[in-house]
C-alpha cells in the first residue's frame, strides 16, 4: 500500500522508515509550504484551526502523489482535533480522492480497535508479529534520537558564534539519523550528531535569556507552522525549552500518564482538567517555567483554539502572581513571519530590560 | 560641527525619517508614502532629508525600525536595527519619563505598550484584523467622500455620535450605509466611526491591559481630533498627543542610533547621496531539496549584500 | 432568603425549570437576567477574553447585568450530563468546562459564584449529589434538599414533555411558571423547517436576528432538535463514523440527521455561532450530509456580535423562496 501520514516536525523521518520497513511504500509528506496552506484553506471550514488546514493541505498533496492510506491519530476529546480525521475523510470523499484515513484512537479508550488497525497494517505489509514489533521498536528509537539532537540544538544555538551553524549541523545530524537502519546504527548516528552539535564554535561568556515554549501540540511541534520560532529565538540569543516533544507526548498518552502532576499545578487557577488539548498544561507549564527561573514564556496556539483560549484568559493572573511575562501568539493562515519576528524581538527586549532591572533594582532608573 | 543621529522607520504605509541631535532635539523630519516600494522611497527620503539638513550637522549614527527594518538597514548602513515596539517606547519615555501607557495607531498596525518606571512591562499588537487601525478610517472616509484630514473637524461638531457596529471594516461599512439611509447626519456618523475604532482597538489590542495615565497617543492617526476625543471619552482621562506624533518610531530609532554610536568607532552610515546606487533584489528557487525555498538576493550595484529566505541556512548570508 | 442569579443564556433554555424549581423549593428567590440586549452584548464583548466565541462573551454580559442585583450567581461547571460518545467521554465544550474560572478572573465586583461541578456521567445519583452541594452552600438540611430535588425533577420532566409537543422553551417555561397559555398552532403551515443549533443560539432572539418569529410570520412550521426524545436522537449515532465530543453538538448533529430523514421536512437551517470551535466541524459535516441525503436544502447562518435583523431576513427570505420554488416545480 502507498501510505502517508501527517508531517509533524522532524518525526516524519522515523515514520517514513517505519512505513518503508513494514512492506509498504511511503509517500513522504512534504514539509508544509504556502501551497499546502492554500490547498488546506480552500477546502477546510473557515473556522477550523490552522492544524486542520495544514493537515488538509498535506493530505491533498500526498493524494496527488498517489497515497492510498493516511495513518493518523484520533483522540477522546474534548479538543476538536480528535475529530479531525472524520472531517478530513468527509472532505477527501467529497473531492473524490479515494484516500482512506485510518486513525489510531488512544489505546486507553479502545484497545481492541487499536490492535485491529495495527494488525491490518502488519498483515497488508506481509510481516510477522516479531518483525513488526522490531520495526516499531526501531522507529521509536529513531524518534527518541531525533528528539535528543533537536533538544541539544536549542540549547547550543544561543551560544553559537557563527549564525546558522547550529542549524546546519542539526540538518546534518538528522540526515545521518535518516540513513540509520537498526538500533546500533541509530545509536552511532545519534552520538555523532550530538558530537557535531557540541563542536559548534560557541561563546560561553554569554548568559542567554531562557524562554519556555508552551501551547497546542501541532503548532509547537511543527516548525513550518510556527515560523521556526525556536530557531528564530535561538539566533536572537535565547535558549528555549519546549514543553512538548513527541517522545514525552506519546509516553504520556499511551504508556504512562504523567500529566497528573501538571494538572495539580494548574489547579489553583483552573478548577477543571483536562479541558482538552493542552489548555490545562499551558497553565501548569507557565507556573513550572516560572519556578525554574525562566525569564519568560511564549504560548503558541492556533487562532480560535478552544482550550488555549481558556488558558489565555487565565494566564494573566499567573503572570501577576509569579512575575513571569507570557507572550501569546495565535497563529492562522494570515500570520506572517515578519509579524511574529517583530513581536518576539520586542518580547526579548522586554525580558532583557527586566533582567537588568532585577540585577540593579533600586539603584538606577532605567530608560527602557 | 554638530553631531546628528538618523532614524528611519519604514512601515507598510509610510516611511519616516528624522535627524536628532545630542539633546534629543528634532532637527529635520521627512514623511513619505511607502507605496509598496521601500527601496526607492528610502532613497528619495534620504536625499530629501539630506538637502534639508543644516550643513554643519554630521551624521554620527543611524538606525532603522519598522516592518522593513532589515532591508532598510542594508540601504542606509545602519548601526542598529530595532523593532518598532521598542522604538516607540524609547521615543515616548525620552519625551516624558513617567509615561505609563502608549497607544500607537498606524496605517495597518496598531499597538499598545505598557511601561512602568520607564520599562516596558507588557505590549500587544493587533491580530489579523484591521478594525483598530488607520486604514479603517481611510476606507470609511473615501466612502463618505471626505478627506481624511477633515475627519477630526467633522467629528468635533457631532452632537450625538451614532453607534456604528462593526468588528471589521466591511461590517462597519454596511452598518454605516444603513445609518446613512436612516438619515443620520454626517458629523454624527463620523464621530460614531471614531468611537467604533476606539472600541475595536480597546476590545482587541487593549484587552486586559492596565491603562494608567499618563497615556500617550501617537502614530499618524493621532492627528485626528475626533479620535483623541473618543479616546478621552472611553478612557475617562486626557490622552497626550506628542508634538511629533507621526514620527515617534523614527525618533526612537534615532535615539537608539545615538546610544549605539557610543559603542562604535565610526558609523556605518552610507551618506545621503545614495540615489545613484542601484539597489535591487532578485530571487531564485533553490533546488536543493523538496522545500524549494525562494531565496532572495539583495544587490548594491553589482555587489551582493545579503541573501535570505532559505530554511536550511545553505544560502543565507548576512552582512550585519 | 438569598437572591440567586441565573444568566438567560447557554444552558438556561434546557435546564432552567429544574434549577428554578430547586432554588424556589429551598425558599430562594431566582432572578433571571433580561433577554439579551445591545448593552448586555457590549458588556460581554468588553469583559470576556478577546478570542472567545460570541456565546461566551454573551454569558459574561448576562453575568454583568446580574452582578449588582443578586447574592449568588449560579454558574455551574458543566462537564457532562451522560455517559455517551464512542469512548463514553462526551463533555460540554471546553469553554463550558473553564467557564467559572474565566468569569471569575475576567470580572471584578462579582457576588459569590456557585460553580458546582456537574459531571453526571459519574453515576445515577450524581445530580442529587450536586444538589446536596448547592443546598449545603445555602445552609439547607439534606431532607429539604432531597425534596426540592425531587420536585425539580418532576417539573423538568413536564418541561421536556411540553417541548416534545413542539413547543419552544420560553413558551414552555411560561406555561410552567407563569400560567401562560399555549400559543395557537399554525393551522396550515406553508413549509416545515428544522432549525438546528445550540439552544443559546436558536432561542436567543436578539443574537439570531429574531429568526424564529420571522419564520412564524412566513407561515413556516419550525422544529428544533430539542423537540426530539433522546432515544430518537441517539439512534443517529450509528450513522456517523464517530460521535462529536460535545453534548450540545451531538444533539445538533443527531437532530439534523433525524430531520434529514423525515419526508415532511422541507429544509434545514443551521444557526451557528461565530468563531465557535465545535461548529467548524458540525457545520461542514451537516452540509455534506445534507447533500448525501438527497440534496435536502441546507442554510447555515452564523450569528455574531452584529448580526443585523436585516441580514438574517434577507437570507431566510431567499431560502424560503427557493424552497417554495423547488416545491412548486416538482
Amino acid at each position: 500500500m502507498k501510505i502517508s501520514f501527517p508531517h509533524m516536525g522532524y518525526s516524519y523521518l522515523a515514520l517514513k522508515w517505519l512505513v518503508e520497513n513494514t512492506g509498504h511504500e511511503c509517500i513522504v509528506p512534504p514539509e508544509p509550504s504556502s501551497r499546502t496552506l492554500d490547498l488546506g484553506v480552500r477546502h477546510a471550514p473557515e473556522f477550523a484551526c490552522i492544524p486542520f488546514k495544514i493537515l488538509m493541505g498535506t493530505y491533498l498533496e500526498v493524494a496527488e502523489k498517489g497515497a492510498e492510506v493516511i495513518l493518523t491519530s484520533g483522540g477522546m476529546g474534548p479538543c476538536r482535533a480528535g475529530l479531525y480525521w472524520v472531517m478530513h475523510q468527509y472532505i477527501l470523499d467529497e473531492l473524490n480522492t479515494g484516500v482512506k484515513v485510518v486513525a489510531f484512537e488512544p489505546p486507553l479508550c479502545d484497545l481492541k480497535d487499536f490492535i485491529k488497525k495495527l494488525r491490518w497494517v502488519r498483515k497488508t505489509g506481509g510481516l510477522s508479529v516479531k518483525e513488526f514489533v522490531q520495526a516499531i521498536r526501531i522507529t521509536w528509537e529513531k524518534i527518541k534520537a531525533i528528539d535528543e539532537v533537536e533538544m541539544l540544538s536549542h540549547e547550543i544555538r544561543p551560544y553559537e558564534t557563527n549564525r546558522g551553524e547550529t542549524t546546519r549541523r542539526l540538518w546534518q545530524a538528522l540526515e545521518m539519523l535518516d540513513a540509520a537502519n537498526n538500533e546500533a546504527e541509530i545509536k552511532d548516528a545519534m552520538q555523532e550528531g550530538l558530537k557535531l552539535l557540541q563542536e559548534v564554535s560557541q561563546d560561553h561568556s554569554r548568559n542567554p535569556l531562557k524562554i519556555g515554549i508552551i501551547g497546542e501540540i501541532y503548532v509547537v511541534l511543527e516548525p513550518a507552522a510556527n515560523h521556526y520560532i525556536q530557531i528564530m529565538l535561538g539566533e536572537m540569543g535565547v535558549q528555549t525549552d519546549r514543553s512538548i516533544y513527541l517522545t514525552s507526548y506519546t509516553r504520556k498518552n499511551t504508556i504512562v500518564n504523567l500529566e497528573g502532576d501538571i494538572f495539580e499545578v494548574a489547579k489553583p487557577y483552573l478548577g477543571e482538567a483536562p479541558i482538552g488539548g493542552h489548555g490545562a498544561n499551558s497553565i501548569g507549564e507557565t507556573i513550572l517555567y516560572a519556578r525554574h527561573g525562566f525569564d519568560g514564556v511564549v504560548q503558541l496556539a492556533p487562532f480560535a483554539c478552544i482550550p488555549e483560549i481558556v488558558a489565555k484568559s487565565i494566564i494573566p493572573t499567573v503572570t501577576k502572581d509569579y512575575g513571569i511575562p507570557v507572550l501569546t501568539l495565535f497563529i492562522d493562515e494570515q500570520t506572517g513571519k515578519a509579524g511574529v519576528q517583530t513581536r518576539l524581538e520586542a518580547f526579548v527586549d522586554l525580558l532583557e530590560k527586566r533582567r537588568e532591572v532585577k540585577a540593579k533594582r533600586g539603584i538606577e532608573r532605567l530608560v527602557i | 560641527m554638530i553631531k546628528g543621529y538618523l532614524g528611519v522607520d519604514v512601515g507598510s504605509v509610510s516611511t519616516n525619517l528624522v535627524v536628532i541631535d545630542d539633546q534629543n532635539q528634532l532637527l529635520v523630519e521627512q514623511y513619505l508614502r511607502t507605496n509598496g516600494k521601500p527601496i526607492e522611497t528610502v532613497q528619495q527620503g534620504l536625499y530629501a532629508i539630506g538637502q534639508e539638513l543644516p550643513a554643519d550637522v554630521q551624521i554620527a549614527g543611524a538606525a532603522t525600525t519598522g516592518s522593513a527594518r532589515y532591508l532598510t538597514s542594508l540601504i542606509v548602513g545602519a548601526d542598529i536595527v530595532k523593532n518598532e515596539i521598542t522604538a516607540h517606547a524609547i521615543a515616548s519615555s525620552a519625551l516624558a519619563e513617567d509615561v505609563k501607557t502608549i497607544i500607537e495607531i498606524g496605517g495597518q498596525d496598531s499597538k499598545i505598550i505598557i511601561l512602568r518606571d520607564g520599562v516596558v512591562t507588557d505590549f500587544a499588537m493587533n491580530t489579523v484584523c484591521a478594525a483598530g487601525t488607520g486604514s479603517f478610517l481611510d476606507q470609511q472616509a473615501s466612502r463618505l467622500l471626505i478627506l481624511i484630514e477633515e475627519f477630526g473637524n467633522y467629528a468635533l461638531k457631532a452632537k450625538n455620535p451614532v453607534r456604528i457596529a462593526g468588528r471589521c471594516a466591511v461590517f462597519a461599512e454596511s452598518d454605516m450605509v444603513h445609518k446613512q439611509q436612516l438619515g443620520y447626519n454626517t458629523e454624527d456618523i463620523i464621530a460614531g466611526l471614531c468611537e467604533a475604532l476606539v472600541r475595536n482597538y480597546m476590545n482587541n489590542v487593549g484587552k486586559g491591559k492596565e491603562i494608567l495615565a499618563p497615556v500617550m497617543f501617537q502614530g499618524g492617526v493621532a492627528a485626528n481630533q475626533g479620535l483623541v476625543q473618543a479616546f478621552n471619552k472611553y478612557l475617562g482621562l486626557e490622552v497626550i498627543v506628542p508634538k511629533y506624533y507621526g514620527v515617534m518610531g523614527a525618533i526612537g530609532a534615532a535615539i537608539l542610533a545615538r546610544q549605539a554610536s557610543r559603542k562604535k568607532i565610526k558609523t556605518s552610515f552610507k551618506g545621503f547621496n545614495i540615489q545613484e546606487i542601484n539597489f535591487k533584489t532578485s530571487s531564485f528557487e533553490c533546488k536543493g531539496c523538496s522545500n524549494a525555498c525562494e531565496v532572495v538576493q539583495f544587490y548594491e550595484n553589482s555587489e551582493l549584500l545579503a541573501r535570505w529566505g532559505d530554511r536550511c541556512g545553505k544560502w543565507e548570508m548576512d552582512s550585519m | 432568603m438569598s437572591k440567586i442569579g441565573i444568566p438567560r443564556t447557554l444552558a438556561y433554555f434546557i435546564y432552567f425549570p429544574f434549577w428554578k424549581t430547586f432554588f424556589e423549593e429551598l425558599n430562594q428567590e431566582v432572578i433571571v437576567s433580561s433577554p439579551t440586549t445591545r448593552d448586555i452584548l457590549d458588556d460581554g464583548v468588553r469583559e470576556a477574553v478577546n478570542d472567545a466565541c460570541i456565546p461566551i462573551k454573551l454569558y459574561h454580559g448576562h453575568v454583568a447585568e446580574l452582578a449588582s442585583k443578586v447574592d449568588y450567581i449560579f454558574c455551574p461547571r458543566l462537564v457532562s450530563v451522560r455517559k455517551h460518545g464512542d469512548f463514553g467521554t462526551e463533555t460540554f465544550c471546553p469553554k463550558f468546562l473553564g467557564l467559572p474560572d474565566m468569569v471569575r478572573l475576567a470580572m471584578d465586583n462579582l457576588p459569590e459564584i456557585i460553580d458546582v461541578r456537574v459531571d453526571l456521567k459519574q453515576g445515577k445519583d450524581e445530580l442529587l449529589n450536586v444538589c446536596y452541594q448547592v443546598g449545603d452552600l445555602l445552609g439547607k438540611p439534606e431532607v429539604e434538599i432531597k425534596g426540592a430535588y425531587q420536585r425539580a425533577l418532576l417539573i423538568q420532566k413536564r418541561f421536556k414533555k411540553l417541548l416534545s409537543q413542539n413547543m419552544m422553551p420560553e413558551e414552555a417555561i411560561d406555561i410552567l411558571f407563569a400560567n401562560g397559555e399555549r400559543k395557537s398552532l399554525l393551522s396550515r403551515p406553508d413549509l416545515q423547517i428544522a432549525v438546528i443549533g445550540y439552544p443559546y443560539a436558536i432561542y436567543d432572539d436578539y443574537i439570531n436576528g429574531r429568526i424564529l418569529s420571522l419564520l412564524e410570520k412566513e407561515n413556516v412550521k419550525v422544529y428544533t432538535q430539542d423537540m426530539l426524545s433522546d432515544k430518537m436522537m441517539n439512534r443517529q449515532a450509528r450513522n456517523l463514523p464517530k460521535s462529536m465530543f460535545w453534548y450540545f453538538s451531538n444533539r445538533a448533529v443527531y437532530g439534523a440527521l433525524h430531520f434529514m430523514q423525515q419526508k415532511n421536512i422541507d429544509g434545514i437551517i443551521h444557526i451557528t455561532a461565530f468563531a465557535c470551535g465545535p461548529d467548524s466541524i458540525v457545520d461542514r459535516l451537516l452540509e455534506i450530509e445534507s447533500r448525501r441525503h438527497g440534496q435536502i436544502p441546507y442554510l447555515s447562518i452564523a450569528v455574531d456580535e452584529h448580526t443585523g435583523d436585516a441580514g438574517v431576513r434577507t437570507r431566510v427570505e431567499a431560502f424560503l423562496d427557493m424552497l417554495r420554488f423547488r416545491r412548486d416545480k416538482s
